[in-house]
Formats: C-alpha cells, structure tokens, sequence
C-alpha cells in the first residue's frame, strides 16, 4: 500500500515537474521568438510620445495690476475623416455658424490632400461659436435613433489660448500687438518677445503612469508689469482726441513720464489701433507719416523747447548767468543767414529769464555764438541727440544732429539748431535731454517695464541714467528761470496750486526745402511740482489750424493734462506739500 | 526471584526511528517548500498591490496635470474676459450712467493723515506657494520593491 501511495507521488511529481517544465521552456522560446521582438518594439514605441509643450504667452498688466493683455480660449474645428457620417450636416452647420462657403467646406471635407484623416476647417473661433457647435452637435446625437451616429459625428474641437487685448485700443501704441503665429510686434510685445512667449519644449512624455513624475512642468511666458497707469492713459488720449478736434490738428503725442526714474506713465498718440484686430495695422499704419508709435519713431524739428537745452548748456559753460542781459535788435546775422525773433520785432535790453519768457531766438542764436559750435554741440551730444534713447519699446528711431565736419553742416545750423530747427528729435528724446533739468542734472533712461514676474517671483525693473550732462546748481537755477518765466508771462500751461517749469515750442515745418510759416509743429514740454517734479509731460501737435503757436495750443493742452495727472496721483498743492515739510 | 531475559528495545532507538522515518522527512520536504511557495505568493501579491496603487496613482497624476492645464486655459480667460467687463472705457461708461462725473482739481480737498503711506505699485509675486516638484516626492512612492532591496543591500555593504 505504501509502496504504491510512494510510486503515485512519484508520477504526480514527475507529471508536475514536466508541465513546469514545459511552462518554462515555452516562455522562454516566447521571450526569444521573433514576434516577442516585434512586439517589444511595438510597446516602446507606445512607451513615450513626443509632445511640444508651448507655453502660455505672459500677460502684461498696468502698474496697478489691470490686464492690458492676456489670454483667451479660442478652438480650432477640424474633421475627423475616418469618423465621418454626414459630410453635408456638418459643412451646412459650419457654414451656418460661422459664415463660411458651403462648397469651400463640402471640398475639403470630401476632397481632402493625400493620405490626411484630420482637416481644420477654422481656426481662433470665438468660444461662443464652437460652443453652440457643440451644443448642435450633442443635440443631433442625442436625437439620433439608437446605435447610429449623429449627423455631426467627426466634427472635432480642439481649444487654444490666443491673445486677447480687453483694453482694445487703450494704449496700444505703447503695447504692440502679437499675429496669429505668436509672434509680437511693436511696443513691449515687439521688444519683449522673447520674454512674454517662453520657451517653447519638446520632450518624450512616458505613457506608462508608473513614470508620471518624468512628465515635464513647462513655465508660462513672463508676465510683465508696465510703468503705466491705465486711467492716466486713458486721459491723456481722452485729452490729445479733445485737443485735435479743437486746435483742428492732424495728429499729435502726449507724454506723461516720472522725471526721477525714467518711468512712462503714460504715452498717448492720434493714430491707434483695436489691438484685437491687428490685421487692420497696414490701412491704420501705411506710409512714413504714420508711424505706430511717433512718440519714439517720428523724429521731427522740436523748436523753442529746445531753447532749454541751449540755456542749460550756456549756464553750465559759464558763458552766461541768469542776470545776464543782452540788447535784443530783432535779428542776427549767422552763417551769412539773418535770424529773426518769432514776431520779428526787437525786444531792447532781456535778461536770460526773459530770453526764456519771450523766446527769443536773436538771444539763443547770440549766447550759442558766444558759447562756441565745439561747446554747444558737445553738450547736445551729452544731452542725447541724435543717439537712441534705450527705451525697452520696439521701433525707436533716433533724429538727426548735424555736427561741424559733417558734409551738410552749415554755419547757420549753429544759430537755427540753438532754438531747435535743423535738427531732429522725437519727443521721447526731448524728454529724457530735458529730464536733467528737471532731475539735479541727472538724466534718466525712460522705460516702460516695471517688473517681470517669473515662477513666482517679482523682479522690479531699477532706474537707470544715461549720465550728468549738467551741474545741480545749472538745473536748480534752470528750473527756477523758467517757473518765472511761465509765471511771468501767464502761461495758459500754469496749474493753479501747484509751481510749474517749462517751455512752449513752435517749430515751422520744412516742405520741399523751404520753411512754410502756416504750418507748424507745436509743443510743450514741462514738469512740476518745481521743487519735487512728480510728472513731466511733452504734448506735440501737429499742424494744428486754429493757431500756429504752442502756446495757444500745446500749452492749455499741458495744464489739461497735468491737472489731470495731479488728481490721478494724489498730489497734493504745493502750500500742502510745504505744511507737511514744515512739520 | 529472577526477571526473565526479555529483549526490551531501547527508547533511543524508538526515537531514532522516528526521526529517520521517511514520510517525516517527506513532509518536511513538503512544508518547507509550501512555505517558500507561500511565502513567494505573499510577496508576488503585496508586490502586485504596491504596483497597481503606483499605476493608479501615477494615472491620476496624468489626469490632474492635464486638469491643471485646462484650468489654468480656464482661469486665464476668465481673467482676460473680468478685465474686459472691467476696462477703462466700461467702467467709464458706468460711471455716467450711474450718474457720477470726473472730479475737478478745485473739489478735491487734502488732509494730512498719518502714517498714510501711498500705495506701492501692483505686486505680483507668489513666493510664498510652494510648489511640489517631483524632486521632493520621497523614493517609497516611485520605488520598485527590487529597487527598494537593492538599494538597502547596497547601503548596507556600504556600511560593512
């Protein structure tokens, strides 16, 4: 009985080992056949999929953190061909939706390139459309009878982010504008391209769950944080819009910049542009007169504001002080060239301050031969013109100074360049020339970033300067000059409470060679308060008919705009101001 | 009184026998390798678990970070589209309607008040999140059980 019982194990054993046996050696051969080959390779190639993960673009807000640009969901539908029931359903509905061609739809679902099974039929669709395509869809399918389709099967949506402007115009000379490829063009789009976009990456994504920690955090694009406030924006176009219709100009620039540090807290101009329709740029934008931004790409001759520069370089060389006076005869001869004053009349014995107040251009054209060419260009050239600025916006150009050497350079240039004709600038160089006298000689770089935000983290953009052209003592004594001399002309430019320096500019316009009296460029250029400048603001209209004087038109112009920048920053009057200091 | 000459066998060697007896020897056999068996499926079946949880786990990361993206679509038009209902030229609009007017520099009055301190520009920063990177997840959430063994093998000839 043992006996047998020990030979049935033996065979059961025997039988068991065989089976394992025979499990081991089929698995083996399985492991090591060609298919296991052919699949194995199969399942690496499924094992990862190569993805590009494209960042969202950063968005770009105003100094108080209003979106001036960002992101919205627009889809792209396209057909799955393989999928398709109802060719003709979904054309018509397409069509329907979205007011495209039926037959173009009807062609390219039908006849689509060779060996393609997917066909986009429209791209950046509002979300409202694909929404209520959607919606039809569902509708059909559910209404379907049961196990068929519906008649919008292979209507496929795929979402995407695409630049949205909610602001639509606010501002767009200074924000650019990115085209459907992603690409940004103008302003701080153009010249923060790089930034805003990020990187886009390409990587091996694992499929297996086991490996979801391998699958790549892609960072967005950098959000930019801009120097602007949007309510001063909108002001000062409100303001430039008022100001051409009634001073009949045909365009025109306002400025508004912190003199301390350069930042652009506000850049208006007569020609802008929905930025959510930026196809419409080459009919808004279409020849060298109308330029996307003239306040850094238009330069032109700037006139009497640049009489400020003259003075400062005239005050800073010694050759004249405030007290200095000079009998005034209504004209000079330079360079064989008579110059004659704005009303051609003589204005008898002036002081420096009423040089300034009168805008003489007899005492500029005297004080800039007295100073020398060598001299007075050298501080031109301290001062910026006929150099770049550095401004972080896209397109700027930088005017022309003609210098002695120069092949067109004249001697009469010296007199017609001391009071701003003959020579080119655009406003934002104006500005930052004119900025040392208001910033105790320090001229400062202007800009239009305030801080980029990364991962996270905030990075706020310094201040930077473009040197010391001018001594303290030259702009404190400059400022003071022409506060009194605004103050002692009645300037239409005062603001009442609050003490103002600047300087009206009216240059005449240049038409085929020759100076034309009627038409003119009329600016200017001031800041304020004197003693603690907050703002400076640069108003430039162009060609206005209802007076061909700045300081009937770009002046009353400036006070608009400055007592509207006081209020929107919460300056408080001057005797305030000193009260607190008092205390 | 004599005691017969019987042959008693010793207790060593009824202990002995037992100990040799081949269906003894057999069973040892047969529970040492059931033991191993059972022992090999304990741990084939806590390694079956350990991978399935990765599995979903590692699943449910894939489904959140393609939620993350889509939320962050979501939330980003969103925004774009509260700026828009909110935009200089709406909230303008509004004003008037609701009846209010710019002010004028002569109406507005100032008083000293202190410590007021103006407002810093617009801050964007968000440091203070921390973020989870995969760096920081620890190794018993994506190790291998083999990986585990022979990283403590490892470690432990380190230390010898």
């Amino acid at each position: 009985m043992r006996q047998q019982y020990a030979r049935r194990t033996q065979v059961l054993t025997s039988v068991l080992g065989f089976v394992a046996f025979a499990i081991i050696v089929q698995m083996t051969r399985i492991q090591n056949s060609a298919e296991a080959a052919v699949f194995s390779q199969q399942a690496q190639n499924y094992a990862y999929e190569l993805k590009t993960y494209y960042p969202d673009r950063g968005e770009i807000y105003d100094r108080n953190g209003r979106l001036l640009a960002g992101n919205k969901t627009v889809y792209e539908i396209g057909v799955d061909l393989t999928t398709v029931r109802d060719a003709h359903a979904i054309a018509f509905a397409v069509s329907s939706e979205l007011g495209m061609d039926y037959n173009q739809l009807m062609d390219a679902i039908q006849n689509p390139p060779e060996g393609i099974s997917y066909v986009v039929l429209a791209d950046f669709v509002e979300a409202q459309q694909a929404l209520a395509l959607q919606e039809l869809k569902k509708a059909l399918q559910e209404g379907a009878a049961e196990g068929t389709m519906g008649g919008l099967t292979g209507l496929q949506f795929k979402s995407h982010p695409h630049r949205s402007y909610p602001e639509n115009s606010l501002a767009s000379n200074l924000i650019g504008f990115v085209t459907r490829e992603g690409r940004g063009y103008f302003g701080v789009e153009g010249k923060y391209d790089t930034l805003l976009a990020g990187n886009a990456v390409q990587v091996l994504v694992p499929t297996d769950p086991n490996k979801a920690f391998e699958i790549p955090r892609v960072s967005n694009g950098t959000t930019l944080i801009l120097s602007i406030n949007r309510d001063l924006q909108a002001s000062a176009e409100e303001i430039l819009d008022n100001a051409l219709s009634t001073y009949g100009a045909q365009g025109g620039t306002i400025v508004v910049m912190d003199p301390r540090n350069g930042e652009l807290l506000a850049v208006a101009n007569s020609s802008r542009m929905d930025l959510n329709k930026f196809w419409d740029y080459s009919t808004i934008y279409y020849d060298q007169d109308h330029q996307y931004n003239p306040a850094i790409s238009t330069p032109y001759e700037p006139g009497s504001v640049t009489k400020i520069l003259t003075m400062a370089a005239a005050l800073d060389s010694s050759t004249v002080t405030p007290n200095t006076t000079y009998l005034d005869t209504g004209s000079i001869l330079i360079g064989g060239v008579t110059i004659q004053n704005w009303n051609r009349e003589p204005w008898g014995e002036q002081s420096m301050v009423g040089c300034l107040q009168h805008s003489l251009n007899v005492c500029m054209v005297t004080i800039t031969a007295q100073m020398g060419a060598s001299t007075f260009y050298n501080y031109l050239d301290a001062f910026g013109f006929g150099h770049l600025t550095g401004v972080d916006l896209d397109g700027e150009v930088a005017g022309r100074l003609k210098v002695p050497g120069d092949s067109d350079w004249y001697p009469v240039d010296l007199g017609t360049n001391s009071f701003g004709q003959g020579v080119t600038a655009t406003p934002l160089q104006v500005m930052m020339a004119v900025s040392s006298v208001a910033n105790n000689g320090r001229m400062v770089v202007p800009h239009a970033l305030y801080a980029m935000v990364r991962d996270g983290r905030q990075y706020n953009v310094p201040a930077q300067f473009a040197g010391t052209p001018i001594k303290e003592a030259t702009a404190d004594t400059l400022s003071e000059m022409l506060a009194i001399s605004l103050e002692a002309e009645a300037s239409q430019a005062l603001v009442p409470g609050y003490r103002i320096a600047g300087k009206t500019g009216t240059a005449q316009i240049p038409v085929d060679g020759l100076y034309d009296s009627t038409q003119t460029n009329t600016s200017f250029i001031g800041w304020g308060p004197v003693d603690d400048p907050r703002f400076m603001i640069y108003v430039w209209l162009e060609r206005p008919s209802e007076s061909i004087w700045g300081a009937e038109t770009a002046a009353p112009v400036f006070a608009e705009m400055a007592e509207k920048t006081i209020l929107l920053m919460d300056i408080p009057p001057d005797y305030i101001r000193q009260q607190l200091v008092a205390k | 009184m004599n005691i017969p000459n019987v042959n008693i066998p010793n207790v060593t060697h009824y202990i002995h026998a037992y100990k040799v007896a081949p269906w003894r020897i057999q069973r040892q056999w047969i529970g040492s390798a059931l033991l191993a068996v059972v022992a090999l499926a304990m741990v084939a079946t806590l390694y079956l678990i350990v991978t399935s949880r990765a599995a979903i786990a590692g699943r449910e990361i894939q489904d959140l970070t393609f939620s993350i993206n889509a939320s962050q679509q979501v939330s980003g038009d969103l925004q774009t589209q509260l700026a828009s209902l909110t935009s200089a030229s709406a909230m303008e609009s509004r004003a008037l309607e609701l009846g209010f007017r710019p002010m004028k520099s002569d109406e507005v009055e100032y008083l000293v008040v202190s410590g007021y301190t103006e407002p810093e520009p617009f801050i964007l920063s968000t440091t203070q999140n921390m973020q989870l990177s995969a760096l920081a997840i620890p190794p018993e959430y994506n190790q291998s059980l083999l990986d585990w063994m022979d990283e403590t093998i490892s470690s432990t000839r380190g230390m010898q």
